[in-house]
């Protein structure tokens, strides 16, 4: 039997105004032919019918989609419960109340560091005073505010003081993940990627428990023996929905040559769902090799990330390479003792365009 | 975490958090920005009495004489319940 979805991730447009270097939207986009308003509002309600519960909306930068409290209205007719994730630029006082009235449940607010300096180098724009002012629009507006700080080499080191920025701002909980290596993070991995040394000492930092603020640390997988169990299985509970229609089983899903998606606008999203041959690619366990077949923890980690096996190992059907069973795992470690052994800088990035 | 409940708290949902049933299987649900967790009748019944003016002691006794059990023994179920969606964040008093 065919599972059913419960989380729709609706990337309402690639077009930002943020050029963070661990950005995992594709290198090349197009900024033509994103879904109007109606037809997010039809594949709204079409995710709530085959079973969505929750949609966030994303991007790019979903605030630059002028008719973004319509889509949310949409949602909320839909009975989706609604998470907008954003980098805050264009979030006033004003727009912040007018998406609570469109029903928007939730609000995740992207910092890039602690240090306004170091955070607008990051974002390749004078982003950080803006993002204090959204923080502040959306607490106004009674919004619950969650905070996500993407880590890399040159903000890593000072996890400490970023808990204690997010903790005044008054978020309620805060997702310090480690960038996942994708898009242009793929491209920028040699310049981002911590030292083994710089996340050990981050793990301990972000494991002590804070008052009022709800810690979630993803660490970097490379340095993991066994692989994330990414999206608990392909085409098992969530869905992508691309700012142009197409229909993804991951948001990554692109950087997978060879796959094909179906577009909102040419099938029912409940068909592509279920008969989608993306969806069906790596769906279950019979599409696995060994080692992962016989492999005992498969049921727990699904042999991992299918991207990752497709950028790292170039066959998107492999055993994800940082897993310890995997034959390609000395690529990994090879790629590590590089990393360790130089002095990357945030400069030699190139800027998400 | 572990805090005792004051049985005159007034819970009330989290900021953030919806009570809906679930239009594929009708089973209550609770919402939030972190997942969904799905309610058994019980827990539906304590969670829809939330609503941050009525006390622990007075969603209890509204309980047991609706289901006509004891007053004790529901105080005990619903602290039990209100515990773990509190440590769960889901709940606030």
């Amino acid at each position: 039997m065919t599972p059913r979805p419960y989380a729709l991730l609706a990337e309402l447009t690639h077009r930002c105004p943020l050029h963070c270097p661990y950005c995992s939207n594709p290198v090349k986009h197009s900024q033509r032919d994103e879904l109007s308003t109606s037809e997010w509002s039809d594949a709204l309600a079409q995710a709530a019918a085959v079973g969505v519960v929750q949609v966030g909306f994303s991007g790019g930068e979903p605030l630059l989609r002028r008719d973004l409290a319509e889509i949310v209205a949409s949602a909320r007719a839909a009975g989706l419960y609604s998470n907008l994730i954003t980098s805050g630029v264009g979030l006033g006082a004003e727009r912040a109340r007018s998406l609570r009235d469109a029903g928007l449940d939730s609000v995740q607010l992207s910092f890039q560091a602690d240090d306004p300096a170091l955070a607008d180098a990051i974002a390749g724009t004078r982003a950080h005073a803006q993002k204090l002012n959204a923080a502040a629009a959306i607490r106004d507006a009674g919004l619950p505010l969650t905070a996500n700080v993407v880590l890399h080499r040159h903000n890593i080191d000072r996890l400490a003081g970023i808990i204690d920025f997010i903790a005044a701002l008054g978020a309620r909980r805060v997702e310090l993940a480690n960038t996942q290596y994708y898009g242009w993070a793929w491209l920028n991995r040699a310049q981002l990627m911590p030292t083994r040394e710089q996340v050990e000492r981050a793990a301990a930092i972000a494991a002590a428990p804070r008052d009022g603020l709800e810690i979630i640390y993803v660490p970097p997988d490379y340095y993991d023996d066994r692989p994330k169990p990414c999206l608990h299985g392909w085409g098992q509970s969530h869905l992508t929905i691309a700012p142009g229609g197409e229909v993804l089983p991951c948001p990554t899903a692109w950087s997978i040559p060879g796959l094909e998606f179906e577009n909102v606008r040419a099938r029912p999203l409940a068909e592509i769902w279920r008969d989608g041959a993306s969806f069906n690619a790596f769906r279950g366990t019979a599409w696995m090799p060994e080692p992962c077949r016989s492999c005992p923890e498969h049921d727990r980690d699904f042999g991992g990330c299918r991207c990752q096996a497709a950028l790292i190992a170039g066959d998107a059907a492999a055993t994800d390479p940082v897993c310890g069973k995997s034959p390609l795992r000395a690529e990994v470690d090879r790629v590590l003792a590089l990393v360790n052994e130089s002095e990357p800088s945030l400069a030699a990035c190139a800027p998400r365009t | 975490m572990n805090e005792p409940l004051d049985l005159l708290a007034r819970p009330a949902l989290a900021a953030g958090v919806r009570l809906q049933t679930d239009r594929i299987t009708g089973e209550p649900m609770l919402l939030s920005s972190e997942g969904l967790l799905i309610l058994n009748a019980t827990s539906q019944a304590i969670v829809e009495r939330c609503n941050g003016s009525t006390t622990i002691d007075a969603i209890a006794e509204s309980l047991a004489a609706e289901y006509e059990a004891g007053a004790d023994e529901l105080r005990a179920d619903v602290l039990e319940c209100l515990r773990d969606l509190i440590a769960r964040r889901l709940i606030t008093t």
